[in-house]
Parts: C-alpha cells; sequence; structure tokens
C-alpha cells in the first residue's frame, strides 16, 4: 500500500558538509516504512521543476510517526530544500520500492555505506540489531564533518562503525574498501565468515563491494538510484539493467541481490 | 484511500467517436501503466478511460538509460516504448481492468505496418472499449514518428487497422510534423474514429559541466505544463479542419486545462505527465471541471466542446 502525504517539517538542519537532515510528520508512511524503501518527495516554492524527488528512508518512526530523510545538497532542488522550515510542508509518496531482504536467520551482516548512502543503511542496521545479528558496519565520506550518521549507527549497534575518509581526516584514509576486504577476511580468518552485505553508495563502490562478496561467497544486495518521474512503477524511467533484463528502480529494487544487477 | 471525483449535477459523459466515456478525462498513454500502479490513489473505474502504455507483438526492451530529463516545466523522455508484448496485456493488465469496472483503451505500437494489424488482431476477443494507434511516438527507430509524419504512410496504417476492427479507432498524432491538420485529415479519411493529439514535441537536454546529452538517446520526447500552448494551438486547428473528435492532451494538471482544451475543440483530455508530479491528478482534473462547470452554470459538459469564442 502506497500513501500521499502532505507531511509538515519537523526540522531541516545542515548536519555537515552540505548534507542536511529533514524529518517530516508522515504517520503512514512512518509506520509502514521497511529499511530499504524511499519516499518519493514533492518540494514546495519550485513549480517550474515538475517531477519529485526520491529519497532513501533514513529513520522511521513509527509512534511518533516522523520520518526522516538525508539529502546532499547538489542541484536547484535540494539547495531549495535548504530554505525550507518547520511550518512548510513536503507531500510524500510512500514508502516505495523492495527494502533489504537479509534471510530471517540473517547472524552476521557487513554493512557498507559511502556518503549519503548511510541513509538507507541505517534503518537497516537498527532491525539487523533489534534481531540480535552480529553488525559491523563501514562507513565512508569525503571528510570527518561528512560522516554525519557515525553516531546514529554507533547507537543503533553499540560499536563504533569503521569509518574511512577521503582525505584523511577521520579513520583510514582513502576509500572504504580497504575497509570492506579486511573485514572479509577477518571474519572468514576467525571461522565466523558474514552471512550478508549490503551495501548503498556510489554505484563504482557498490560494484567493487559486491565483487568482493561475491568471491568470499557471501549474498550481497545494493541499493541503486536512477533518474526517476512516476517513482510508482509506470513510466519505465528508472529501469535497471539485470540479468532478468529490464527492472524498475522504483518498485523491482532499489534494492536489488547484487548478483541481478548486469554493471 | 483511492480516490474517486465528487458528486455533481452537471452530465459529465461525452462520446469519443463511438467510446461512452463517463467524463471527458482519460490518461496519455505511457503515464499510468495500465492503471495498476495507481490503484492506491485513484478508482481507475471513475475515468473516462484507461488509455493502457503502448503495446506491440511481442515485447520490447526500450532504450538505455538515463531516459528522462526534467527541463524548466518540462519533461524529457525516452522511454523507447518498453513493454511486454500484448499477451501479457491480455493476461494480467485487461482482466485487471475488467475487474475494477474500468474503461480500457488501448494503445497500439508497431515496428511495421503489419505488426499494428497483428496486435489489434490479438486483442479483438479481449475487454478493451477502444484503441489509440500510435504513430507518433518519436523515441522509436521503426514505426512510431516514422509513420506519422507523412500522409501516405498515414493512410496506410490507419486504412489496415481500420479493417482489423469495427471498435472506435482513435489516431495518436505526432506535432513534430509542418501541417498537423494534412495529417489528420488523412486519418479521418482512412477511417479513424477520432485523432488524439499531440504526442510529445521533440527535443532535447545538454549537461554543460560534461558535455554530453542528458538523454542516453540523445533527443527525447517533451511534454509537461511547457507544451500546453502548442498543444491548445494544434487541437484548435484540427478541431477546425476534421469531423471526428480530438482528444486533447499537452500538459494538462488541473481542470481549468481541461476546459482550454475542450473549449479549443477536445471531446476528451488526457492527463499525463502530471500524473508523475501529482498521483490523484486526474481525478483532480475531474474535480476542476465539475468546478468549473458548476461556476459558470454549464449543466451538460459537452457545452464546452469547441465553445471558444473567436
Amino acid at each position: 500500500m502506497l500513501y500521499n502525504e502532505s507531511a509538515p517539517i519537523l526540522a531541516n538542519e545542515e548536519a555537515g558538509c552540505n548534507i542536511w537532515l529533514m524529518t517530516v510528520a508522515a504517520p503512514q508512511i512512518a509506520a509502514a516504512a521497511r529499511p530499504g524503501q524511499f519516499v518519493h518527495v514533492k518540494v514546495p516554492g519550485m513549480e517550474g521543476h515538475i517531477l519529485r524527488r526520491p529519497f532513501g528512508v533514513y529513520a522511521a518512526d513509527a509512534q511518533a510517526g516522523t520520518v526522516d530523510m538525508m539529502y546532499q545538497v547538489l542541484g536547484f532542488g535540494t539547495n531549495h530544500m535548504t530554505s525550507l522550515a518547520p511550518g512548510d510542508a513536503v507531500e510524500m509518496i510512500g514508502p516505495v520500492g523492495r527494502g533489504w531482504q537479509p534471510s530471517a536467520n540473517c547472524k552476521k551482516a557487513l554493512l557498507v555505506a559511502g556518503g549519503v548512502g548511510s541513509a538507507p543503511i541505517h534503518p537497516l542496521a537498527c532491525q539487523l540489531a533489534a534481531k540480535g545479528a552480529e553488525v559491523v558496519s563501514i562507513l565512508g565520506a569525503q571528510t570527518a564533518e561528512a560522516l554525519v550518521a557515525r553516531q546514529r549507527f554507533e547507537a543503533a549497534l553499540g560499536c563504533a562503525p569503521r569509518c574511512s575518509t577521503d582525505d584523511g581526516s577521520f579513520g583510514r584514509a582513502g576509500f572504504c574498501t580497504p575497509l570492506v576486504q579486511e573485514a572479509l577476511d577477518e571474519a572468514a580468518a576467525a571461522g565466523a565468515p558474514f552471512d550478508y552485505v549490503a551495501c548503498c553508495g556510489p554505484e563504482p563502490l557498490m560494484k567493487l563491494v559486491a565483487a568482493m562478496a561475491e568471491r568470499a561467497g557471501v549474498m550481497c544486495e545494493v541499493s541503486l538510484e536512477r533518474r526517476m518521474a512516476c517513482g510508482v512503477g509506470a513510466c519505465l524511467s528508472c529501469v535497471v539493467d539485470t540479468t532478468a533484463g529490464k527492472k524498475r528502480a522504483c518498485v523491482d529494487g532499489p534494492v536489488f541481490p547484487s548478483t541481478e544487477v548486469v554493471w | 484511500m483511492a480516490r474517486k471525483p465528487r458528486h455533481t449535477n452537471v452530465n459529465l459523459a461525452v462520446n469519443l467517436g463511438g467510446l461512452p466515456m463517463k467524463n471527458p478525462v482519460t490518461v496519455g498513454s505511457g503515464t499510468f501503466g495500465a492503471g495498476m500502479e495507481y490503484a492506491d490513489f485513484v478508482d481507475v473505474a471513475a475515468l473516462g478511460a484507461v488509455t493502457t502504455k503502448g503495446v506491440s507483438l511481442n515485447g520490447w526492451e526500450g532504450n538505455a538509460t538515463p531516459r528522462i530529463a526534467e527541463t524548466a516545466s518540462g519533461l524529457l523522455n525516452s522511454i523507447g516504448l518498453q513493454n511486454p508484448g500484448v499477451a501479457h496485456l491480455k493476461e494480467v493488465e485487461l482482466p485487471w481492468l475488467a475487474a475494477q469496472g474500468a474503461t480500457a483503451m488501448v494503445n497500439v505500437s508497431g515496428h511495421s505496418f503489419d505488426e499494428y494489424v497483428a496486435v489489434i488482431e490479438a486483442l479483438e476477443d479481449a475487454p478493451v472499449a477502444a484503441y489509440e494507434v500510435n504513430i507518433s511516438c518519436p523515441n522509436v527507430d521503426a514505426g512510431g514518428m516514422t509513420m506519422g509524419c507523412h500522409v501516405p504512410s498515414v493512410e496506410k496504417v490507419v486504412r489496415l487497422c481500420r479493417a482489423a476492427t469495427k471498435r472506435p479507432l482513435i489516431v495518436k498524432l505526432t506535432p513534430n510534423v509542418t501541417d498537423i491538420t494534412e495529417i489528420a485529415r488523412a486519418a479521418e479519411a482512412a477511417g479513424a474514429d477520432g485523432v488524439s493529439l499531440i504526442n510529445t514535441l521533440l527535443g532535447m537536454a545538454i549537461d554543460a559541466r560534461t558535455r554530453r546529452p542528458q538523454l542516453a538517446r540523445v533527443v527525447g520526447g517533451y511534454s509537461g505544463p511547457a507544451v500546453k500552448p502548442v498543444a491548445l494551438r494544434m487541437v484548435w486547428q484540427v478541431a477546425n479542419a476534421v469531423s471526428v473528435p480530438v482528444l486533447g492532451m499537452g500538459g494538462v494538471s488541473c481542470g481549468t486545462d481541461a476546459v482550454e482544451f475542450m473549449l479549443a475543440g477536445a471531446t476528451a483530455v488526457a492527463v499525463g505527465t502530471a500524473n508523475f508530479a501529482n498521483p490523484t491528478a486526474t481525478v483532480d482534473v475531474i474535480d476542476g471541471i465539475i468546478d468549473y462547470c458548476e461556476q459558470y452554470g454549464v449543466t451538460d459538459v459537452n457545452e464546452l466542446i469547441g465553445a471558444l469564442e473567436c
């Protein structure tokens, strides 16, 4: 079931390094959202831009009826979003799409997020931790300031995420891929391999992580992003090449088994 | 909750070339699937008709991505008529539409004259109220717009389709021609029961930063509020040139837009790109037509057709 809610903005603040967090009240979507799903947002005051914008759900609080979105200021739309404040409202379709689908008895998961890819991974971290799975998280960003999800991951998992920054200002210097390989190797060497890998971030990162997981023999899912119009599966704008032909990122994804994706 | 139009005493029923519609609002083919994707938002049976995504005989893969680019008040697309083929439409979407009580108009596509006919023949035993013959898609290499730009090929494809069915046959026209009235008259002469227009305008968008086109196929079809003046002009021209009814479309987003198309001569309108931003756009447009009629004392929506004063 999809809802189209007028969602009053409760907070909209920069979290660091041009990355913003917006909290809105959207009780139906908040109650229905599953980790990895997204919301399709119509932003007021930019009617000349006629499409909605998709954002992965960073957090959905069913009790409070709130949805958190993380966005990086990149173009006109995200720039305009920074001018919104409590008192304004966005319109939101959601929760959309196929979310993360670790096996029901997932015991040990490796979660890898690059940049704002941490947003749709975060609810998965919460879900797996609540189920008692052992979770290792790896966050990569350009700078320490851009690691905006670090504290939330630590709070969700009870242990600090392993981090990398491009400029070496926090954690390992460089891309996060060496951390991923090390985590896979460590687990294998300890005789306690991961049984699930999830990755969201720039496509080259997801491709590399998918290949590492495949070599390690671990099931892997990735969350893909495409230019999107309707966001409900009708327009066929956002298709992804898969081993089973073209699939829609919006409703067949955004999360796909990595082995299905034709990179 | 799936929305329905509000109650009114205004007569909204129109007849589009033999297709009875409970109100003058359908959807632009390709913007609404076959309605399933919008069923959480609107009652598809409440629409005048559901025009389904263009269907070919066997499935088509469509074009490479990126397939869309947003431009000022508009949208470029080059989907390329991706569809799973007519058998899938018959097995899945048409029975679903019938079960909803919806009126189905099937948009028919083909790479060749024979394929258009074969698709119609395959659908003759299916619950289809009318066909819309797509000779105007700008995003395929064969068929589509290539067939709809020249009088001889328009006459031929429409005559062949006409011979294949007695159901209402609406021919969808491209605006990418020198004189659309010439094409409309050719379709009428070959047996069309109505014409629909406009399909998208051929356009392109460029990313100056990367010096690359924004669409993988470089050019695509332009739609949305930005094209409405062009569409209105063409609907007005065509309505004055033919005697069959016109299904008008191009940037229809609200009831007032729909009324403008009807005043220009359209018997019904299609809501297209507006569905993407507003999943209840179809019902909002119907409600807006009701609002207009009640406000201006129009008791029958048919009074609006061609009522432009000029």
